[in-house]
């Protein structure tokens, strides 16, 4: 079965953004695909490059980027949930004037769009933190 | 039958719950999905009329929802039974919307495709 | 940045206001010129809606809901997306959110 997954809660707030990365596992080792993964509201959070866990925590970013890389999946970030939260790619540090950007590789921002798609074109859309 | 049903549980200011839902449905509606809306819980307060959102430097939702004939979104329903948890009558509401039961909100569950949960 | 009279008013890299209580009709022309385009009355009958559509939902709206509400308000003809691309360009919901002053819009599909 071909799944997507939305995550509405941050990492390290909230437990939803932690039992995603579970699941994206659980789901692969059942040999199912995960097409995107869609991050809105807190999720968006996940995406920071700057996240920085004490050394017995795990990095949420760098486990989602580990989790795509491998098995070819679309992180997508919401553009609008992002960019007020203070998290930017380099286009758009550059489209409001800022100096820096923190959106970790491998994610894309995008439009809310992406999560009504992945919910037409998927067999299962399944949410974390609702 | 519409394509998206989105239910709206939070009130629509002290968190950007219910902004990001009404988002949601404007994008979806913008996309050419038809969608409805189902309000429960403290998700009832966003069909009170004359919210003052400014009070607490926040948009609120009010505004944002009278823009949903725009997007040709028409299907509004509110728990019955919400409402009157919380005291409220369909005349204090500030939007035409239905009253909906249990059963009828089981049938919107079961006939829609996809359910945005907020 | 755009200069009215003895006035700057700072925008943004694409051209935006950065304070929404800068604008003014000047300052429409201002950045239509900056745009390379000519302001008619055409141009204004559709600005002036924008504005109303914002003030009355608080969003800057996308392409449907403009063409929506440009039906309920002015000619039937003027409520087709072609029309606002003729005034406007390809993207007339973008330009013209930016010549009326309205915010920048984020929620791109």
């Amino acid at each position: 079965m071909n799944y997507s997954i939305a995550i509405y809660g941050g990492p390290y707030s909230d437990q939803s953004a932690h039992s995603a990365l579970h699941f994206a596992r659980a789901v692969l080792k059942r040999e199912h695909s995960i097409q995107r993964v869609f991050f809105y509201h807190d999720g968006v959070y996940n995406s920071s490059a700057l996240v920085s866990p004490p050394q017995d925590e795990a990095n949420v970013p760098a486990q989602w980027q580990e989790l795509a890389k491998e098995h070819d999946i679309e992180l997508v970030v919401c553009i609008a949930a992002a960019v007020r939260r203070g998290l930017l790619d380099e286009k758009e540090a550059k489209r409001y004037s800022k100096a820096t950007h923190n959106l970790a590789d491998g994610f894309t921002l995008s439009g809310l769009g992406q999560l009504i798609d992945a919910g037409m074109t998927c067999d299962r859309l399944i949410t974390f933190g609702a | 039958m519409s394509d998206l049903l989105i239910i709206f549980r939070k009130p629509p200011v002290g968190t950007s719950w219910a902004r990001e839902a009404l988002d949601l449905a404007l994008v979806g509606a913008a996309f050419g999905q038809q969608a409805s809306l189902v309000f429960m819980g403290d998700g009832v307060y966003q069909l009170l009329d004359n919210q003052q959102p400014d009070q607490v430097e926040q948009k609120g939702t009010q505004a944002m929802m009278k823009a949903l004939p725009m997007y040709d979104i028409d299907q509004i329903f509110v728990s019955e039974e919400s409402l009157s948890e919380r005291g409220l009558t369909k005349d204090q509401l500030g939007f035409d919307c239905e009253l909906i039961g249990q059963t009828e909100l089981q049938a919107l569950l079961k006939t829609h495709k996809q359910v945005f949960n907020f | 940045m755009l200069n009215l009279a003895d006035k700057q008013i700072p925008t943004d890299e694409e051209g935006y206001l950065e304070n929404l209580s800068d604008w003014q009709p000047e300052v429409a022309e201002l950045i239509a010129e900056a745009e390379g385009l000519e302001l008619t009355e055409s141009h204004w009958e559709i600005l002036n809606l924008l504005r109303q559509f914002y003030q009355e939902f608080e969003l800057s709206p996308a392409m449907r809901p403009l063409v929506k509400y440009i039906g309920i308000h002015l000619d039937k003809d003027k409520a087709k997306s072609i029309y606002l691309m003729q005034l406007f360009g390809e993207s007339p919901a973008k330009l013209a959110s930016k010549l009326a002053g309205l915010p920048k819009p984020t929620n791109c599909l």
